[in-house]
């Protein structure tokens, strides 16, 4: 007798006196030691198979994006025919195909209750069986041949549609690694440690040889040198099944300790191995793979015989039933069928569990289907719940924790929902095993908690996501309105470079004639020209800030240039007003006639234009903004008057006139933008207010405004301009007894005119 | 007696220099103030604080020229944040905005859409997609549920729908406890 | 909604509850009161059937105020316990107001003014009891003589009348009242005995080999040991408590054998098996993680022997608990124990 094992007896004897010392027994922390019931279902054999009436197959999945179908309703399809797969790469989409488990009609392809806690709907395939069982024999086409790498077995694990059968329902396919060799250890989890489930414990029973097989299968393809099998002592049938079968082969059964959660994934892995599997890490990266008995079986049934996944081995216990049994359903049988074969002892009024009694959860409507996870079927009637108490920080929970968590910590903090200490807490390294709800003598839903707190991290943790997402996108589409705007002045610069060299190139032959200012005139033009791209950019962003004073360089400017262009008129005046174009405006005589001061008069009107235009843009840019707010009110309205106004603005854009004011409007800050559109589209704004409500006869309307509005707009714009001196006699003359807003408009309208003036001019200097 | 008072008085002069040592050596380099807010700020950047964007906001906010309670879509746990960083006075929200609604995304019904792609202007984080004369469409993904969209549809084609639950998002709802109440 | 909807697994329980876990401790301290009633009288029972009709009338006025649901907070016993520790600490002869103010106390300022079970930081009977050694010196160190000493124990009669009324015909109060050992023990010291001197100082009569008090302590131990195997209380606990107490007692005896007394007094003396088993046990102010329960009871232990040797008073438990009551946030930070997978920090 090795030293070990005398400890375990001697530790078996002191349970008699002190039951905690059980828990010395496994490798892993605490664990507890519920009643079975077992028995209930292990002693019967296993029922012969039911075809019911009809069966549904979720085309959602617990884990990955939902399959897309491949069937119509109304199609008759045969056993084993694939219904459904991945719309894209099955490796990112995480799903496996959907066949079918019978032959025959495909009734429906409608939402229907999943099994999952949440009770919530989803795309399913509803099948009406014909009970004929007609079948595709051999659907995966295989030669029955082991598949030598981990890419064929992976291949056709995916299209058999296996993933775990033991819980969580992961794609077997993806969870194994590609390269050979990288598994050294394959597991055989036949651990089932839940009450009342014995569906593992009865396949081991009666197909310990598929069982071995399967791992076989397996470690050949991956290159794996040992093979481990662990069974809880509770079974010695099963264990003495499986010895049989692998006799001769190297696959080690091994008996572990009867304690839940054995059967958790890193519980048997640290008490098959010894490797206590580390925080974040997968068992793959340690060279460990472990799978429950069911996955290898249907394994081998995929390799060998070419089946699909369509049946599984269920449990349909508990103490509400009087027959309960284990059977090989289909996968889509609906639970209350299954449920109903068990004689239950009073009607199914209460709700079904699928899973064991520890970490199973009530289905939300007793007819979902059962998936490839669904192990056990279980019938409790109700129990009066046990009140819950406050926390009374015993620790028990903490002692029963198979992971070691402070389980009334996380609680404490998830009631105060501190989620952030939750987190800290390692709330995710929980397994939700339920030990700890299950000793608490406070009966506080512990796992609920923590279920709840993990939903809720995890939606934090993709809101702050998305937090950062949106800020990211928005600087992002700050930076690109910005660099938008830049590339439109610059291009605004370009053409007006462009415009005026053109118009100094035509200047220059004619510049012998007119006297000796010309020439110095020519050169202020050219300076002014630059200076006055730079100072519109100024003048934006003075409009910005609002700052009042005009710097002194751009009064500058603006006077030189006013001064050149109005030399530059004169000039073409005197010697072409002939050959003047069609589509000018007609010169008026006025400024035939001053001819000898129209310098200066010029200059004095563009001086004041300017600073009337400043005053404008400030009293523009507030009115509007004031505007802005108390147009609130009806933001309907307002919003469509708003799309007038700019479908107007666009429209004017066809215009070649508006083109370079337009431009101009647009490069401008939103306000100023604003008010300059405003007086052209007064008579817009009037038609918004005749729109009816139905959405179609709005558009309609709203597409004649804007035609009209932006019609309107040109010929009020032409006629707003008529000639320069005309406009600076408007200019000159303010009249203080206007209300402001008619003011602001007239000023922006002068601005306007006076900005187009200027570019007609030099248009007019190509000519 | 002065025994008494001089070793006080040594004693307050050297906690003194501790904590000023302590306050100078452990100061929190932490980013400026306006990044801090800005990182507590919901980002949804829906302009109900009066400010274009979550950024302006924060920076308003640093410089001391916004109250701490603008936030709406934010609520009462991002005011606390705020006047913690800034250490301004907590305000209540004001009323009528108090209560953030459930997070919604907006939804273009399509067949009414004109492609008139004022929506794509008005949109803070690009979630719109869609261009002149064609339908658009909103990528619910990156949508932030700010409601800028909406008024300015000409065709009031724009509605805000709330986020669909499927078993992917889903969550536990939290144990009641029964304990209060009856 | 139905509650079906919110119920999450696991749908099995241990069936274990709060109520299940007091009324075990209640019944582990049943060895201890019979040894009590033998030794001092019917004293305790008196003042028991007192604390009980405190506990009934406080919880019930206090659950009424503070709008809980009476029944299922006042059935849960934990104020049984409350009071059951309580009364093991007065004199048995005690006037009838002091366990009466005691319990009250204990359970409105201990328990019910931090929002109920579970949310207390100071152990309430303890609080209680450090209430009345403060308030009323005078009558907690009144002793009754046990019967080792006076040779004959008060009947129930006799116990009420003295309770209620201050004194039975037949009694003074200080015919059988007298210092308790740990008093005695003290008291001398600063006359100048020595320690030994007193403890064989013939009043200390022997029963079977042992002093009455330390026949107390040891009924307390059975019941104690008993909680420990059936899981009601945990082992560390106890062992350590009582191991840094008896390891302080060795050490210090080892140094001056005059002036400390021996471990075995120490350990079996006032209410030291009381505490270890009964008083720093109480889960709701102790240490949850493994190591933290270590590390409180050992606090605990040390300041015990402390108190006991050169502070003010006699026996140091009280102030010993309630001082290590607001250590337990702290070492519940300090001790957490490693999650599975996860590295050993720091
Ligand atoms: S459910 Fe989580 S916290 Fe509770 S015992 Fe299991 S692993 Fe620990
Ligand atoms: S078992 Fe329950 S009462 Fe005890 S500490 Fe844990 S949560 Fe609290
Ligand atoms: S109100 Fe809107 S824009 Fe302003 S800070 Fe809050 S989320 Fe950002
Ligand atoms: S604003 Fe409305 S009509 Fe215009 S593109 Fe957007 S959704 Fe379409």
């Amino acid at each position: 007798m090795n030293p070990s094992n005398l400890l375990s007896v001697a530790l078996r004897f002191l349970a008699k006196l002190y039951p905690a010392s059980k828990r010395w027994l496994h490798r892993f922390h605490g664990g507890v030691f519920p009643q079975y019931y077992k028995s209930l279902s292990a002693t019967q054999p296993i029922r012969k198979a039911f075809i019911p009436e009809k069966l549904i197959l979720p085309l959602e999945q617990p884990v990955g994006l939902p399959a897309e179908t491949l069937v119509k309703v109304g199609e008759r399809v045969k056993k084993n025919q694939l219904l459904a797969q991945a719309s894209k790469d099955p490796q990112k989409a995480l799903i496996v195909p959907v066949h079918a488990p019978t032959s025959g009609t495909v009734m429906a392809i409608q939402p229907m209750t999943l099994p999952h806690p949440s009770g919530l709907q989803d795309q399913c395939i509803v099948l009406q069986p014909d009970g004929l069982d007609e079948a595709i024999v051999n659907a995966l086409e295989v030669d029955g041949s082991h598949p030598g790498s981990p890419e064929a077995l992976k291949s056709t694990l995916l299209h058999a549609g296996i993933v775990g059968m033991g819980g969580a329902g992961f794609p077997t396919y993806a969870k194994i690694p590609n390269q050979r060799g990288k598994i050294h250890t394959l597991l055989i989890n036949g651990a089932e440690c839940e009450p009342f489930i014995t569906c593992d414990d009865l396949l081991m029973q009666t197909r310990a040889q598929e069982i071995v097989q399967g791992a076989l299968i397996t470690a050949h393809a991956l290159g794996a040198s040992k093979i481990i099998c662990g069974i809880e002592t509770n079974k010695p049938e099963a264990i003495r099944a499986m010895q049989e079968a692998a006799s001769n082969t190297p696959v080690e059964i091994r008996s572990v300790e009867t304690v839940y959660p054995m059967g958790g994934q890193k519980q048997l892995t640290l008490e098959l191995t010894g490797v206590e599997m580390p925080h974040k890490a997968h068992a793959v990266d340690l060279g460990l793979l472990m799978m429950n008995v069911a996955t290898y079986a249907a394994i081998y049934r995929a390799v060998v015989h070419g089946e699909p996944l369509t049946s599984r081995l269920v449990t349909v216990s508990g103490l509400g039933l009087n027959k309960p049994f284990n059977i090989h359903a289909l996968i889509g049988t609906p639970f209350s069928a299954l449920a109903e074969l068990a004689e239950p002892k009073v009607t199914l009024d209460y709700p079904l569990v699928m899973g064991g009694p520890m970490m199973g959860f009530q289905v939300q409507n007793n007819d979902v289907p059962v998936i490839k996870t669904t192990n056990c079927i279980l019938a409790n009637p109700p129990e009066p719940v046990a009140m819950q108490m406050p926390c009374i920080r015993c620790g028990e929970c903490m002692q029963a924790c198979p992971v070691n968590l402070l389980p009334q910590q996380m609680y404490w903090h998830t009631q105060a929902h501190e989620y952030d200490k939750v987190e800290k807490l390692n709330v995710f390294d929980c397994i939700e095993c339920g030990c700890c709800s299950y000793v608490c003598p406070s009966h506080i839903p512990l796992v609920q908690y923590y279920r709840h707190a993990k939903s809720e991290i995890k939606a934090m943790h993709a809101e702050e996501k998305a937090t950062e997402l949106a800020k990211q996108r928005h600087e992002f589409k700050l930076a690109r309105i910005e660099r938008e705007k830049r590339e439109r002045e610059a291009r605004l610069k370009a053409k007006k470079e462009a415009v005026k060299k053109e118009a100094l190139a035509e200047e220059s032959p004619s510049a012998k004639k007119p006297e000796a200012t010309a020439k110095s005139a020519a050169e202020a033009a050219r300076a002014a020209a630059a200076k006055r791209a730079a100072a519109q950019k100024q003048s934006q962003k003075s409009d910005d800030s609002n700052n009042p004073p005009i710097p002194p360089a751009r009064l500058k400017a603006i006077e030189a240039a006013k001064k050149a262009a109005a030399q530059k008129a004169q000039q073409k005046n005197e010697e072409s007003s002939a050959s003047s174009k069609v589509n000018r405006e007609p010169p008026k005589s006025e400024q035939d006639e001053k001819k000898p001061d129209a310098k200066s008069a010029a200059k004095a009107a563009a001086m004041k234009a300017a600073q009337k235009r400043t005053q404008a843009k400030k009293q523009a840019s507030t009115e509007s903004a004031s505007e802005v707010t108390s147009a609130k009110k009806d933001a309907r309205q307002r919003a469509i008057e708003a799309a007038k106004k700019r479908a107007a603005a666009k429209k004017a854009e066809l215009q070649p006139m508006a083109e370079m004011e337009t431009e101009q409007a647009c490069s401008d800050s939103a306000f100023p933008q604003q008010a300059d559109v405003k007086d052209n589209t007064t008579a817009a704004t009037e038609l918004t207010e005749t729109t009816t409500s139905t959405p179609a006869s709005e558009k309609e309307t709203a597409r004649r405004a804007a035609i009209k509005a932006a019609k309107e707009a040109v010929a009020k714009r032409k006629a707003a301009s008529p000639s320069k001196t005309e406009q600076t006699e408007n200019t000159a003359t303010p009249k203080p007894d206007e209300d402001k807003r008619k003011k602001a408009i007239e000023a922006a309208r002068n601005r306007a005119a006076q900005k187009r003036n200027a570019a007609n001019e030099s248009q007019q200097g190509d000519k | 007696m002065i025994e008494a008072v001089l070793i006080f008085l040594g004693l307050a002069l050297l906690f003194g220099i501790l904590l000023g040592y302590a306050s100078v050596r452990f100061k929190v380099e932490g980013n400026p103030m306006a990044d801090q807010i800005d990182k507590v700020l919901p980002q949804t950047q829906c302009g109900q604080c009066g400010y274009p964007g979550c950024r302006p906001y924060a920076e308003a906010l640093a410089n001391g020229e916004a109250e701490v309670n603008l936030c709406i879509p934010g609520g009462n746990e991002v005011m606390i944040e705020i006047s913690e960083i800034t250490g301004l006075e907590q305000k209540p929200m004001a009323e009528g905005a108090a209560e953030p609604k459930p997070k919604e995304v907006a939804f273009i019904d399509e067949d009414l859409c004109i492609g008139c792609v004022l929506c794509i202007k008005e949109c803070p984080v690009d979630a719109i997609l869609g261009a002149t004369k064609q339908m658009h469409t909103v990528i619910e993904k990156e949508c932030t549920g700010c409601e800028k969209c909406v008024p300015v549809c000409p065709v009031d084609c724009i509605e805000m729908r709330p986020v669909e639950v499927t078993t992917k998002n889903w969550k536990w709802p939290e144990p009641q406890t029964i304990q209060e109440g009856k | 909604m139905n509650r079906s909807m919110l119920s999450s697994s696991p749908y099995a329980h241990n069936n274990q509850n709060v109520r299940k876990v007091m009324m075990q401790v209640q019944i582990a301290a049943f060895p201890a009161l019979m040894a009590h009633i033998y030794l001092f009288g019917f004293g305790i029972v008196i003042q028991w059937m007192l604390a009980v009709a405190t506990f009934i009338v406080v919880e019930y006025s206090m659950l009424k105020l503070r709008g809980r649901p009476v029944w299922p907070f006042m059935s849960d016993l934990s104020a049984l316990i409350t009071v059951t520790g309580l009364v093991f600490c007065i004199p048995p002869e005690a006037p009838w107001w002091v366990v009466v103010s005691g319990s009250a106390f204990a359970l409105i300022f201990g328990k019910h003014l931090y929002g109920g079970l579970g949310y207390n930081p100071f152990n309430p009977a303890m609080l209680g009891y450090a209430f009345l050694l403060i308030s009323f010196p005078v009558q907690m160190t009144q002793w009754t003589m046990p019967l080792d000493i006076t040779g004959s124990t008060l009947g129930l009669i006799e116990s009420a009348q003295i309770i209620f009324n201050g004194a039975a015909h037949t009694h003074t109060m200080d015919m059988f009242t007298g210092a308790t050992p740990l008093g005695e023990l003290k008291t001398s010291l600063t006359q100048g005995v020595t320690a030994l001197e007193t403890l064989n100082r013939e009043p200390y009569g022997l029963l079977f080999g042992l002093s009455a008090w330390a026949w107390i302590n040891l009924a307390f131990l059975l019941g104690g040991l008993w909680m420990v195997l059936s899981g009601v209380i945990s082992w560390q606990f106890p062992v350590a408590f009582l191991g840094a107490l008896a390891g302080m007692a060795f050490i210090f005896h080892q140094v001056d054998p005059t002036l400390y007394p021996p471990v075995s007094f120490v350990l079996l003396s006032g209410g030291t098996m009381l505490a270890a088993f009964f008083i720093i046990t109480d889960p709701v102010t102790a240490s949850t993680t493994p190591r933290g329960k270590l590390v409180y009871a050992c606090g605990i232990g040390i300041l015990v022997y402390v108190i006991r040797n050169w502070g003010a008073f006699p026996d140091g438990i009280a102030f010993a608990i309630l001082l290590m009551n607001i250590a337990v946030p702290l070492i519940d930070q300090y001790t957490q124990p490693r999650v599975f997978g996860h590295k050993l920090k720091g």
